[in-house]
């Protein structure tokens, strides 16, 4: 039986050796335009329909049971499926990576059917395939509710907005009473002036969102990058920085880089608090790295920020990643 | 056409201009400078430090640094001074408070060596916001009238909508080219 699984997954990989022979041919052509424009609308269709046609008369499985069976759980196998389901010319499949929660099962059902699957002959099929669904599905609805939240902007009429607010700066500075509502004492915890409420901007309440989560769930931490933050040469604004990587997290989850990661972390759909984990994730490590790289001023900022961005996709296009926050013992 | 025309045009074709846009905090810099190269103005966050554009425009190119406008990074927008052809002042027509404090900004930027050959254009600002003051307003509490050091001129505009954005940027365009192209 192993070995069979085995010979499976060599076959999946063909495709990755028609990709390699792609770029090979590629680099070696003189019109690049000309040579995607071919490939992409004659030569993969075509290629990958003979694959699958040729795989699944010599296999007996069809292209989601063969993934669901060679590969690992996580982001291995979740992609593969996606790409499988999203590049099919069937309509049920298609619609299955946007189904609903409560959904998924009818639609593994509806898929089975479609594909013929017994689940007999495949018992471990179903449960694979629906907890594929749960990710990739979760991830749009995830997508959804994080973009709600951050269309929401930070509202100072709203009691439970200015009480948020309020808490904040309680969980950073537990030993200082804030004077009143508009100070100069906000800059302690790195707003610009002396009324954060306009500097949520585009993050909105995502961003003081972010900000709480990480103060409540990581106090310790975040009181002592706050003390970082404080460094009279190597200092920024942490609220404010806080923010922008709120703006960073973001802009990673709507491109769909953040995939790898949940697929690999959230065992069945991503869900808020996984969002404000990483953000947490995010927070912890760009103040290392900042000070690390011993910036010359604040005025770096947007150069450290690009290369940290940098430095995190380069982490999320890895198979196995996995971003979440251990705590150096020494501080 | 005469040749001194020709000659003009050639040279604007090589030409660059640096243009400097400052203000306080929350103006709307990055705002503009995103809406006017076409990009999504959606998800801005507080700048820190600065961000540079390069764009073409009416065959000039434009290198637009924007500097974040926190109290405490005042001090290092004059790092950023050096050969500015224009300054681009960018005001909350929304954010009464501070209009004093605006102005005084401004007049020290005025008083700048280093800015003296410079062009000013007021962008007075979020003129789609309920509450903005308008763009006369602005000129009185600014006491624009009483700059006789700069050519100056203020546009009201919307960096959300993009209204009045490119009138604002084409004056200033001409009035740089009529100064330093012609000079030389």
């Amino acid at each position: 039986m192993h070995s069979s699984t085995a010979y499976f997954l060599d076959s999946i990989d063909i495709i990755d050796y028609i990709d390699r022979c792609k770029r090979l041919l590629r680099a070696n052509t003189g019109d690049v335009k000309m040579f995607d424009y071919i490939w992409q609308h004659l030569f993969t269709p075509f290629l990958r329909f003979w694959f699958k046609w040729f795989l699944r008369h010599f296999t007996g499985k069809c292209e989601l049971q063969r993934i669901c069976g060679g590969y690992r759980p996580g982001a291995a196998r979740t992609l593969r499926a996606e790409y499988s389901l999203e590049s099919s010319k069937n309509k049920v499949l298609r619609a299955a990576v946007s189904a609903e929660e409560d959904k998924v099962e009818e639609c593994a059902m509806a898929i089975m059917k479609e594909k013929k699957v017994s689940s007999q002959k495949d018992p471990a099929f179903k449960t694979s395939l629906q907890v594929c669904l749960m990710q990739i599905s979760g991830y749009k609805i995830l997508y959804g509710s994080v973009e709600e939240l951050r269309k929401q902007p930070f509202d100072c009429e709203n009691n439970s907005h200015e009480t948020m607010l309020l808490r904040l700066w309680d969980l950073l500075m537990p030993s200082t009473k804030l004077e009143s509502r508009i100070t100069k004492q906000w800059g302690d915890i790195g707003f610009q002036g002396d009324d954060p409420k306009t500097d949520f901007r585009g993050m909105g309440m995502l961003g003081l969102t972010n900000l709480i989560f990480f103060s409540e769930k990581y106090t310790d931490v975040a009181r002592q990058v706050l003390s970082h933050s404080g460094h009279p040469k190597l200092g920024y604004s942490y609220a404010i920085v806080g923010i922008n990587l709120t703006e960073m997290v973001f802009s990673l989850l709507r491109s769909g880089a953040l995939k790898p990661h949940f697929y690999n972390t959230a065992f069945q759909s991503p869900k808020m608090e996984h969002f404000h984990q990483l953000y947490c994730y995010f927070a912890y490590e760009f103040d290392k790295f900042w000070v690390e790289e011993k910036p010359e001023s604040i005025m770096e900022f947007n150069r450290y920020r690009e290369k940290f961005h940098e430095k995190m996709k380069g982490l999320l296009q890895q198979p196995d990643v996995s971003l979440c926050l251990t705590v150096d013992s020494k501080p | 056409m005469g040749l001194l025309t020709i000659l003009k045009k050639m040279k604007h074709k090589e030409r660059e201009m640096r243009l400097l846009m400052l203000g306080l905090d929350n103006a709307g810099k990055t705002t503009i400078l995103k809406k006017f190269n076409g990009e999504d103005v959606s998800t801005i966050s507080p700048t820190l430090g600065f961000n540079i554009k390069t764009l073409e425009h009416r065959g000039f190119k434009l290198n637009i640094w924007d500097v974040g406008g926190q109290k405490s990074l005042r001090s290092y927008w004059r790092n950023y001074f050096e050969s500015t052809d224009g300054l681009v002042w960018v005001v909350d027509s929304a954010d009464r408070l501070r209009l004093e404090d605006c102005k005084q900004e401004l007049n020290a930027l005025l008083i700048e060596e280093r800015l003296a050959g410079a062009t000013l254009l007021v962008f007075a600002n979020k003129q789609d916001l309920p509450g903005a003051l308008s763009k006369d307003a602005i000129r009185e509490a600014l006491a624009l009238d009483s700059i006789k050091t700069h050519h100056w001129c203020i546009i009201g505009c919307s960096a959300v909508t993009g209204e009045n954005l490119l009138t604002g940027v084409d004056w200033l365009l001409d009035d740089i080219a009529a100064r330093i192209f012609t000079l030389d």
